[in-house]
């Protein structure tokens, strides 16, 4: 009886998850869908989404994996502080972020003087797109990878060093291993959050556009039914990487199981 | 050889200690729980650091703080460190655990003869978390060995496991290290585990090497008081100036004044313990528990019995050397007469 309480519990609160998407589906019409994404440079900004995603991605691997991996095994000092530097950016709203990367990068900041030296600029550009992508997905990699290294026993660590592997050894035929399941899962949630990714990016990086703010350029310029099939389009697109790291979690578990 | 000499900073005290284990020898650590056991190995191992102190093996300087300074890290140690958790890399198969080392490149032969001896010849493609606890043990000391330490060290190893396992494992343990002429250490608070294991016996409490010998020259002849309490003398009688320490074993039925010292008592409580009993016997103002083959008869009458060859200590605990029993025995007499 409870066993089919709680099954009726979760389907009900995984519907409700998932009635946003529902409704989308119940408001797209094949006719909608294939106009808008058949005009001239539809699709510009599913490729500009997927190519600043990746970059994303890429960025955060090797930036925040270092810093996860120090804070889940408590090599800075005063670890509070650091963390708490991690969640500011997560409890800023995402606008505000991006009003505040204007003081930071922007054109006047001695930042941007160097990056207009080299040639580029963070405003309306692909890096500032970027920026904005890794400042709204930085804290939720950094936290999922840093639980995902608490996660490795630390004996095991010890272990594999007392039978003769270096450190950069062990990270790389323990640490890793062990920790990448919770690792593609930190990832995958930031994928899903860079590809969202819009309050900073509206701030900073209004061109190119990607998806997100394609959808909001569409629904300002012409309604909400030419914006839905964008919104269908960055559903499509983003899902099979988290889901992609759901399965190959699932089944590295399975394999240490036996 | 094993050549340790250190000190260690815990929260609560130090721990001190000097120990020499040769080539091929077994040495129990024993000691109650947070004396300092495993602080002691992992020092030896390099996983802490100790304050003062030099560990050598085989001739090489692993710690020195005195100049020069050394410290060589873990990995090149060559140090072999088996805790209870047998710490088995969960990701990778039997055989991928037992060739973890950069130094084990066993041949097919020298694998499958391993495995043999340690009984996992059937599970070298299994993972870890399908093991056994005895199984998961075995991996991990044939790790050790084709990781060709240099030396073994084993806290509490066995803890959890079923006592005729417990036995396999050690009796299989100490053939391995005589046949690999190793020093090896056993860390573990269960007597019985550290007699079945060692040619020698340390004791340790609060981080202080108490006593250290032959385990049949430990447990019959504690240094202390306090080494006998902690090797399971349950009961101290007053006996003139000196106080004699009564281990429940060393204790039979009847008064044999040429075997031991007499005691006349009342018994208070009995209860089954092994293939016998358990018997608490009040003896004047002291109160003593004895393990006797027979149930002992619980009334208010006397019970005789005799503590085989009892230990007796000092008012300040130290222990009192034989002849200087006797001689205080005979003066203890005169005064009588």
């Amino acid at each position: 009886m409870s066993a089919w309480v709680s099954v009726v519990g979760a389907g009900v609160i995984w519907l409700a998850l998932l009635g946003p998407v529902i409704a989308l589906f119940t408001h797209l019409s094949a006719g909608a869908i294939a106009s808008a994404l058949t005009a001239p440079g539809a699709l510009d900004p599913l490729v500009t989404s997927v190519e600043s995603g990746l970059v994303t991605l890429c960025v955060l691997f090797v930036l925040c994996t270092p810093l996860a991996w120090n804070l889940a095994h408590g090599r800075l000092p005063f670890p509070r502080v650091w963390e708490a530097g991690v969640l500011c950016s997560l409890l800023l709203p995402p606008l505000v972020i991006g009003l505040l990367l204007v003081f930071l990068v922007g054109p006047y900041t001695p930042i941007g003087q160097v990056l207009a030296w080299m040639h580029q600029s963070a405003t309306n550009t692909f890096l500032a797109l970027v920026i904005a992508e890794v400042y709204e997905s930085a804290p939720y990699y950094v936290l999922g990878a840093q639980a995902a290294f608490a996660s490795v026993e630390p004996r095991l660590e010890q272990q594999a060093a007392l039978l003769g592997d270096r450190p950069r050894r062990v990270f790389r035929r323990v640490t890793l291993p062990l920790a990448a399941p919770g690792l593609a899962m930190a990832l995958s949630i930031a994928w899903a959050r860079a590809m969202g990714a819009f309050g900073a990016v509206i701030i900073i990086a209004y061109h190119p556009a990607g998806i997100p703010l394609q959808i909001y350029t569409t629904l300002q310029e012409t309604g909400l039914a030419s914006a839905l099939p964008y919104a269908l389009v960055l559903l499509v697109v983003a899902l099979p990487l988290p889901l992609a790291a759901y399965i190959w979690s699932a089944r590295a578990g399975r394999r240490r199981r036996g | 050889m094993l050549d340790a000499d250190v000190e260690v900073d815990r929260r609560e005290f130090t721990v001190r200690a000097a120990l020499q284990v040769a080539a091929g020898e077994r040495l129990a650590l024993f000691g109650p729980s947070g004396a300092g056991k495993t602080t002691l190995l992992e020092a030896v191992a390099g996983l802490v650091q100790p304050r003062r102190g030099r560990i050598e093996l085989g001739g090489r300087v692993l710690t020195s703080t005195a100049s020069p300074v050394s410290v060589v890290p873990p990995w090149q140690r060559r140090v072999g460190l088996l805790r209870q958790n047998p710490g088995l890399f969960p990701h990778l198969s039997v055989r991928d655990n037992l060739c973890y080392a950069p130094t084990a490149s066993p041949s097919e032969v020298e694998l499958s003869e391993l495995a043999s001896v340690l009984g996992i010849e059937s599970l070298l493609s299994a993972m870890p978390a399908r093991l056994s606890g005895g199984q998961a043990h075995r991996v991990a000391l044939g790790r050790l060995l084709l990781a060709h330490c240099d030396t073994l060290l084993l806290d509490e190893p066995y803890a959890g496991l079923d006592v005729s396992l417990r036995r396999t494992l050690t009796d299989l343990v100490s053939s391995l290290v005589a046949e690999r002429s190793v020093p090896s250490i056993l860390v573990t608070h269960e007597l019985a585990d550290a007699q079945a294991f060692a040619d020698r016996l340390a004791v340790l409490d609060r981080g202080e090497l108490l006593q250290i010998g032959a385990p049949d020259e430990v447990v019959l002849h504690p240094a202390s008081r306090r080494v006998a309490e902690l090797i399971g003398y349950l009961g101290f009688v007053p006996s003139g100036e000196m106080v004699a320490g009564v281990h429940p074993e060393r204790v039979i039925a009847g008064g044999f004044s040429d075997r031991g010292l007499v005691l006349t008592g009342t018994v208070t409580a009995s209860r089954p313990a092994g293939a016998g009993w358990e018997a608490d016997l009040r003896t004047g103002e002291a109160a003593i528990t004895c393990r006797l083959p027979d149930k002992p008869p619980v009334s208010d009458g006397e019970f005789v019995v005799t503590v085989l060859d009892p230990p007796f200590f000092s008012s300040d605990g130290s222990a009192i050397a034989a002849a200087s029993v006797e001689s205080e025995q005979d003066t203890a007499e005169q005064v009588r007469r």
